[in-house]
């Protein structure tokens, strides 16, 4: 009788001590993952049409919200698709002349972001650059939703 | 004769102040408004006075340049978007670990801001002309550098008591495991400026020209030209300190 008592706590240690390493190690992917910020499309509700998009190049963080364009101002998609942009997320970040000047020759975000129909892209600058910082807080509200 | 004085005093009748005429009246007020002004005015004015002096130029800031070159920077604040290059080429270029920084970006956010919503704001040392971590170093491991003004450390002196780190009112020191001493900003000049480059890692690093670094006591530099002038604000952090910091924010 004792040594069936000695077997299951044995038993019952060696799977908390499983557990509890298995838990740890689920942690640190985590934060691994958290570390080196990469570009986020964010759903975060399908009535936007479209996710919120936070670019990576050619500087990290600068966020394009469809909640605020489509969402509260109601363009249309076709105001932007796919004249300026493609419907494929993130796509412009590849192009090589997607740089601020681009935009101040009209190109991109510029288009609208000329003074006249939105304010201009050389000024309010915090606007859409969310920064490294507003990146990471995107990163983590994905990282949260995949998880549910 | 003051015997008197006392039952006079006590016989006197309570006239009331209805048959007071309003002249008497202030009279008696501006009496009360002089003598606690004499007390209190002395003080209150010259309060006043600093601040209108504070807010319309930044005179006092800049008055002598006792160093030359007189190392300085200047963050054009507006133009910061926390792309954090900048921590990442002073990373590459001073060995700053993970868990310590050298410069390092600060946000304020505002739900309730009209329009922008976000602002970002570098810091780094400020590499004050009366830096309170040297007068608080106990081994003089941190130093004022007589020739460039720039804020050292004598990493071999350093014995890790951090009361610098507790005296700067920037807090812009960590303490570094690996060299087991206090690690700060040094403008680049041992990995840079000793070497001949005119220009720190982070000056260069950024895509958006918010820090400009150079030579204060030189009257042509940028720099000069941005603090020198009031047709844009220029500030510093914390100048109740008295700290005399060489570090000024401005607007593009």
């Amino acid at each position: 009788m004792r040594k069936v008592k000695i077997l299951i706590g044995t038993l019952i240690l060696l799977l908390s001590f499983t557990g509890i390493a298995f838990v740890s190690e689920k942690n640190k992917g985590e934060s691994v993952k958290l570390e080196e910020p990469q570009e986020v499309i964010y759903y975060e509700s399908e009535q936007f049409g479209g996710p919120e998009i936070v670019y990576v190049k050619p500087v990290r963080g600068v966020l394009f919200s469809h909640k605020k364009h489509v969402g509260e101002l109601g363009f249309p998609c076709e105001s932007c698709h796919n004249s300026l942009f493609e419907m494929q997320a993130l796509k412009s970040q590849e192009n090589p002349d997607f740089k601020m000047e681009a935009l101040y020759q009209g190109k991109y975000c510029g288009a609208c972001h000329n003074g006249q129909a939105a304010f201009a892209s050389n000024t309010k600058c915090a606007t859409c650059h969310i920064g490294v910082k507003g990146l990471k807080e995107y990163m983590r509200k994905l990282a949260s939703k995949e998880k549910k | 004769m003051f015997k008197g004085i006392k039952d006079w005093l006590l016989n006197l009748k309570n006239e009331g102040v209805e048959k007071v005429p309003d002249e008497t009246k202030r009279e008696f007020l501006k009496i009360g408004l002089i003598i606690t002004g004499v007390f209190a005015g002395g003080s209150l004015f010259s309060v006043i006075s600093r601040v209108a002096e504070g807010l319309a130029s930044s005179e006092e800031l800049h008055k002598s340049y006792p160093y030359k070159p007189h190392y300085s920077m200047v963050f054009k604040i507006d133009r910061c978007i926390d792309c954090e290059l900048c921590m990442e080429a002073c990373r590459k270029t001073n060995h700053v670990p993970d868990y310590g920084w050298r410069t390092m970006i600060l946000r304020r956010y505002d739900e309730s801001a009209l329009d922008q919503k976000t602002m970002f704001m570098p810091i780094l040392c400020n590499h004050c002309n009366n830096p309170p971590c040297v007068r608080a170093c106990p081994t003089k491991a941190t130093y004022k550098d007589k020739k460039t003004g720039i804020v050292r450390m004598a990493y071999d002196k350093c014995i890790g008591c951090k009361t610098c780190m507790v005296a700067c009112p920037y807090n812009v020191r960590y303490f570094n495991e690996e060299k087991h001493a206090v690690d700060k900003c040094d403008f680049c000049w041992e990995s840079r400026l000793s070497k001949g480059i005119t220009i720190t890692a982070c000056a260069e690093a950024c895509p958006a020209g918010v820090r400009i670094f150079g030579d204060l006591s030189d009257p042509g530099s940028e720099v000069y030209k941005l603090v020198h002038q009031l047709a844009k604000p220029v500030w510093v952090l914390k100048p109740e300190t008295g700290a005399k910091p060489n570090v000024f924010y401005t607007i593009s």
